[in-house]
């Protein structure tokens, strides 16, 4: 399932996605798979979880059912069960044998709208010169991360009427690229930005 | 009239824990259109969202109002500290989740006011939302505030803040009060007009329209109205037969506190325990069917998707067809991955079937018993008699169906207590423990939870002083030094943080100073235990005068105007003498389904007791 996180949602942590999720996925009455033992649980699996406060434009999930259901049955149910700002944006039967998102997630794709009052003079300098560094530790919790690796591309649209980023950052369990952390090096505060999540990418095997 | 800008708030929720508190945007939520509704009301319940939204009392006035296409109804929470320092700093007045409207915006602000600790919350809420505190500061620009809920049977300590209190059952008052209030302002009513007007409906109390004298022992010597044609005694409303229950309930997005489909299955109970503020204002008891309450658990968890259901009452084992109702919500929704929790049972081997036949639907954990009282003495003061034999036999059947932990609540401070009637506590945890080791080995774990009795009002012990903080501790100190090397585990409040409660749920209208000046020091989220604020508290009073004690540790006279003399919960004043005569004697009243006492609720409210044998009330 692909969907977008709006609005509202976008203050909704990963736990409670889940559990929101879950309780939606209840609301469809599908027949949905859940795990054997004492206290089963549905079986659903989220690929990645969004930071508090992004916008996710093509969020992936996978659930399991039971039996066959049409994808437009499917869909039907679904687009009545989800919250307002949870939209559904595509479904795919995929095969039981493939890895699951998580394992297979290599990239994520942001776009940032920068502040409107933000000048963007210098900031194409400012974002090469961070660029040509050997490397651009960041602090995390208790552990340093090395930004520089895990930024693929990064780059600056001045439109007219407003000013975007585009990253595209590596998003493996090991090396999870975060464009709010590029906002901070160079002095912007995140929470005046809109980031959206604009794209996932997937392992193809 | 400042707007909330949307890009502001937004940026601040990035600073906050929890934002999700704060937006609203759950599944079947009620955001209708602003401009083309006639009335707005804003419901407010002042603690933080995790403790509020799964409030049934404020689902039930959302699902009431919303009904009306006229009326839009949204909510708001007491913010947490985080996300106070930042509206105060950014200068932005507390917001609806639905519409983000700031709360002076509406023309109705309904507080819910279920217990005294959420009373500087509801200040610093009304603060928050650029409204007076006082009810006489107040304009005709600023929206009405009315209170409701189980704390409002003694209404005096918030009567400065409020202008109007709901007393009793809100589901027909409430309407009736908009509908009174669209149809005054419309006449052209100024707020003291409309004040007049809304004080003539039944059930509704509006404190400025009062005049108090006191005595010079600072006691009450007189309570009247200051205008003609406003009622001396306000009786409680109550609904002659349980609403249909509301079903599409607001599903949280985070985690919050009773998260599940809570039901009401019934209102009241017949009991008769003479410490119970619940059991009298909540008369009389009125049963929904088995078959309705399944319909109810079908239809809400079809519109909720929750993965467990409460089925709540007073006392869930008194309900007529009980076993009815749990084999069926086994039998019919057994293969749908829930959960059913049923509290509140009485201590009966019957309960243990009624929990039984659940089966796999309950949640993990222990079986709770409440005897409250120990020794046989202090059971029949309370009227909540209990035979040994019985209980052990309960206990047995608990250990033999399969649970490893039994919690038992237990009260102290209750009147007459002594030493002795405290060590039963710990003799009879002994010997429950003892017989769940017997049958099922060490594994088995037995917790007493002690709570401190505090007097409550229109209780037939609504005259005696609360336990001084010394006599409390001296009891917990004998539970904490006993209970070393037993096994049992013991969790108790600690005796300071009863006295709030006790000052507040018997105080009078001077403790509105008390209130106001305590949340000025500071006092907010009072139930949160680990605050401790009692020396705030002490604070002010000392600065306005009034001496805490007098609340607290006074025994009131029998013929003493108690500040709540003008509510009537349908309960007279003479069955709660002679309640209160009989737990002197040690005499012990019948469940009274079984024989009536004369409380009195059939005089006030017999005239609307429905003819249908089908509506069950508990009332001979």
């Amino acid at each position: 399932m692909t969907y977008a996180k709006l609005g509202n949602l976008r203050f909704i942590g990963h736990l409670d996605l889940q559990r929101l999720f879950e309780r939606a996925l209840r609301r469809t009455n599908l027949p949905l798979r859940y795990t054997q033992g004492f206290s089963p649980h549905m079986r659903i699996n989220l690929a990645s979880a969004l930071p508090l406060g992004f916008i996710g434009e093509a969020e992936q999930m996978d659930f399991w059912l039971d039996d066959e259901v049409s994808l437009d049955e499917i869909s039907n149910r679904l687009n009545k069960a989800l919250p307002a700002e949870l939209i559904l944006k595509n479904l795919q039967v995929i095969d039981n044998q493939l890895p699951s998102l998580q394992a297979s997630l290599l990239t994520s794709e942001f776009e940032i709208v920068l502040p409107p009052d933000l000048e963007p003079g210098n900031l194409q300098d400012q974002m090469n010169a961070l660029l040509e560094q050997d490397s651009l530790p960041v602090q995390r919790r208790k552990k340093t991360v090395d930004l520089k690796n895990l930024i693929l591309t990064w780059q600056l649209d001045c439109q007219p009427a407003k000013t975007l980023m585009v990253t595209s950052m590596k998003a493996t369990p090991l090396e999870n690229g975060r464009p709010d952390e590029l906002l901070v090096l160079l002095g912007i505060d995140p929470a005046d930005c809109v980031i959206t999540r604009t794209k996932m990418v997937f392992s193809e095997e | 009239m400042q707007k909330i800008n949307i890009n502001q708030l937004e940026k601040i929720l990035y600073h906050v824990e929890k934002p999700g508190r704060y937006v609203g945007g759950e599944h079947n939520q009620i955001l209708k259109d602003w401009d083309s509704t006639h009335t707005h009301v804003c419901l407010v319940f002042p603690d933080i969202y995790d403790i509020g939204q799964p409030n049934l009392g404020l689902a039930i006035l959302y699902d009431i109002v919303n009904q009306q296409p006229d009326i839009l109804a949204e909510r708001a929470f007491a913010p947490w500290h985080d996300l106070e320092a930042q509206l105060r700093e950014n200068k932005i007045p507390l917001f609806s989740l639905e519409s983000k409207h700031p709360l002076a915006e509406f023309d109705i602000i309904g507080l819910s006011l279920p217990y005294e600790s959420l009373y500087t919350n509801a200040l610093n809420v009304l603060d928050l939302a650029g409204i007076p505190l006082l009810a006489s500061e107040r304009g005709e620009d600023h929206p009405l505030i009315i209170a409701g809920g189980q704390a409002c049977f003694n209404p005096e300590p918030m009567a400065d803040f409020i202008d109007a209190f709901v007393i009793g059952e809100g589901e027909e008052v409430t309407l009736e009060l908009i509908r009174a209030f669209e149809e005054l302002k419309e006449s052209g009513a100024d707020r003291k007009a409309l004040l007049l007007g809304l004080s003539k409906l039944p059930g509704v109390y509006v404190p400025s329209l009062y005049h108090i004298n006191y005595a010079q022992n600072g006691t009450i010597s007189g309570f009247t109205p200051s205008e003609p044609g406003v009622p001396a005694i306000v009786t409680k409303r109550i609904v002659s037969q349980l609403p249909p229950h509301p079903t599409r309930l607001i599903v949280p997005n985070i985690e919050t506190v009773h998260d599940r489909l809570s039901i009401e299955i019934m209102r009241g109970c017949t009991r008769g325990c003479r410490f119970c503020h619940a059991g009298v204002v909540n008369r009389p008891v009125r049963e929904r069917s088995a078959a309705e309450i399944l319909q109810i658990i079908e239809d809400g968890l079809s519109s909720t998707g929750y993965e467990e259901i409460g089925l709540l009452s007073l006392s869930s084992s008194d309900h007529t067809q009980v076993l009815e109702l749990t084999r069926s919500v086994y039998d019919k929704f057994h293969d749908r991955k829930v959960f059913v929790s049923l509290p509140s049972l009485r201590i009966a081997s019957f309960s243990v079937e009624l929990m039984d036949e659940l089966r796999d639907l309950r949640p993990g954990g222990g079986f709770t018993l409440a005897p409250e009282a120990a020794s046989p003495r202090m059971q029949a003061i309370i009227n909540k008699p209990l035979d040994n034999e019985v209980f052990e036999e309960t206990v047995r059947t608990v250990f033999e169906h399969g649970w490893l932990t039994l919690k038992l609540y237990y009260m102290i401070g209750l009147p007459g207590e002594t030493m002795k009637d405290v060590q039963a506590i710990l003799d009879a945890g002994k010997r429950v423990l003892a017989i769940g080791r017997q049958l099922r080995g060490n594994r088995v774990k037995v917790h007493l939870s002690v709570g401190n009795f505090i007097p409550k009002p229109h209780t037939p012990f609504q005259w005696y002083p609360l336990n001084s903080t010394d006599e409390l501790q001296a009891k917990l100190d004998l539970l904490k030094t006993g209970i070393r090397r037993t096994g049992l585990k013991l969790s108790y409040n600690i005796p300071d943080n009863t006295l709030l409660e006790a000052w507040l749920s018997r105080g009078d209208r001077r403790l509105g100073h008390v209130i106001q000046r305590a949340w000025q020091l500071g006092a907010k989220f009072d139930a949160w235990g680990e605050n401790n604020n009692v020396p705030i508290w002490r604070q002010a009073f000392f600065e306005t005068g009034l001496d805490p004690d007098f609340y607290a540790y006074r025994e009131r006279a029998l013929d003493e105007i108690l500040p709540w003399v003008h509510i009537h919960t349908g309960v007279t004043k003479a069955f709660l003498q002679r309640d209160l005569e009989w737990s002197k004697q040690g005499k012990t009243r019948k469940d009274c389904r079984e024989q009536c006492y004369a409380c009195g609720i059939l005089d006030s409210f017999g005239k609307v007791r429905p003819v249908s044998p089908l509506v069950y009330w508990g009332c001979p």
